[in-house]
Order: C-alpha cells, then sequence, then structure tokens
C-alpha cells in the first residue's frame, strides 16, 4: 500500500470516528427524559410505600397497582419521546438494592405507621435524584465519544 | 480489563450500517423510526442494512404493537456489539489513536 493509500485510509477512519462521535453527541442530547420523570418517579414510589401506614390490603393493593401502572405509563412515556431504552446497569441496580433494604428492612421491623411515611420520602427523594444522576452521567458518557 | 483485538469488519463499516451500529452500541434498545431519524434515510433503505445486519447475527429486530400501533425496534446482539467494538479498534488503529 502507498503511502497516499495509507493516509487516504487515515483520513477516512478519522471521519467515521467523527462520525461516530457526532452521532453519539446528538443521541445524549435526544435521551434525556422530560423534567418531571424523576418526581414523578419517586412520588409513585412515595405513594407505594407510605401507603403501609394505612394498615389494609385494599390501600396496600391499591397503591401497588398505581405503582405499577405508573411505572409502566412512565416507561411508555420515556420511549415514545425518545425512541431508546437502557437498561441500568447492574452495579448501580445493585447500589440502589442495597439502599432500599437498608430503609425499608428497619421500618418494616419497627412497623410503625410515621415510619414508613418517612421511608416513602426518603426513598422517593432518592430515586428522582438518582434518575437525574444516572441520566447525567450517560449523557456525559455518550459526549466522551466511541 | 481485557484489550479488544482491531479486525476490519466488512458487514459493520459499510455506510449506513457503521452509523446504525454506533447508535445502537451506545444504548439497549432503539425504534426503527429513531435509527431512521438519526441516520436520515428512507425506511426501505435502513430496512435493507437492518436486514443485512441482522443476517450476519448482529442485530436483533423485535415487533411489537403499542396501542394498535406496529412498533419495530433494535437492538445489538452479543455478537455484533463485539464485531462494532472491534471495528472502532481497527479504526483507531488504522488513523494511529
Amino acid at each position: 500500500m502507498t503511502a497516499d493509500r495509507e493516509r487516504a485510509a487515515a483520513d477516512r477512519a478519522a471521519a467515521d470516528l467523527a462520525a461516530l462521535d457526532a452521532d453519539r453527541a446528538a443521541l445524549a442530547d435526544r435521551v434525556a427524559p422530560p423534567r418531571w420523570f424523576g418526581p414523578a418517579l419517586g412520588l409513585l414510589l412515595f405513594v407505594l410505600v407510605a401507603s403501609n401506614a394505612v394498615d389494609s390490603a385494599a390501600v396496600t393493593g391499591a397503591a401497588l397497582l398505581v405503582f405499577g401502572v405508573g411505572v409502566a405509563l412512565l416507561v411508555r412515556t420515556y420511549r415514545s419521546r425518545t425512541g431508546v431504552w437502557v437498561y441500568t446497569p447492574p452495579k448501580q441496580m445493585a447500589g440502589w438494592a442495597v439502599f432500599v433494604l437498608a430503609v425499608l428492612v428497619p421500618t418494616y421491623a419497627l412497623a410503625l405507621p410515621w415510619l414508613f411515611v418517612a421511608a416513602g420520602a426518603v426513598l422517593g427523594a432518592a430515586i428522582a435524584v438518582l434518575t437525574h444522576r444516572w441520566t447525567r452521567a450517560w449523557q456525559r458518557e455518550l459526549r466522551e465519544g466511541v | 480489563m481485557t484489550a479488544v483485538e482491531p479486525r476490519f469488519d466488512q458487514v459493520v463499516h459499510a455506510p449506513p450500517r457503521l452509523q446504525v451500529c454506533g447508535l445502537l452500541a451506545a444504548v439497549d434498545v432503539m425504534d426503527f423510526a429513531a435509527v431512521r431519524d438519526a441516520v436520515g434515510v428512507s425506511d426501505s433503505v435502513l430496512s435493507k442494512h437492518v436486514k443485512q445486519l441482522e443476517d450476519a447475527g448482529y442485530v436483533q429486530v423485535r415487533k411489537a404493537t403499542v396501542a394498535s400501533r406496529q412498533r419495530t425496534s433494535l437492538s445489538l446482539t452479543t455478537v455484533g456489539r463485539a464485531a462494532f467494538t472491534a471495528h472502532v479498534a481497527e479504526l483507531r488503529r488504522i488513523t494511529g489513536g
């Protein structure tokens, strides 16, 4: 291969890499959820956990139904707005699971009505903040390029 | 972390398949319409290239009916992700990066 051909191949490869980077940067803008997405998810989680403050299977069942339908609607809205979906990375999911257990185990052990409300508020606020942080981290990763 | 062995992949390399693979590598699932809009080609052109990627075992195509409309979504398979990563490594090697 001549030097000219090698240079042409290198230019072409550089252009391909630049195009891939540009696509990822455009995707980073596209994947941002609406501002209310995290707070809405947090509110659903708060309602689910806080419903245990009322010692009623009907209330807990209704809260579970609202949570399930609400999360399904959020996922559907996100996918229809952005056209993409990513699953939370296992490491982040494991960290979240540990946090949830750390909050819920003592809450259910003590089973005080006000504690369920407080636990719901803590978990709801946490998921709203984490949703925002995870999205920002993902966008940063996309903008860093291939 | 294991270093990726650079490997030129003719299936991935041809435009706009490189672009399609690049988009799918960044997500778990992407709607056909979103890929089409990002790549800037017609439905038929994208379908042709997706079929080639699917035949190579690089892309998985799923069809689902949502609110009485059919939604086609695309995702990279493990083999496709590995081929794309190796191809990008080869592009970097060529550029000396």
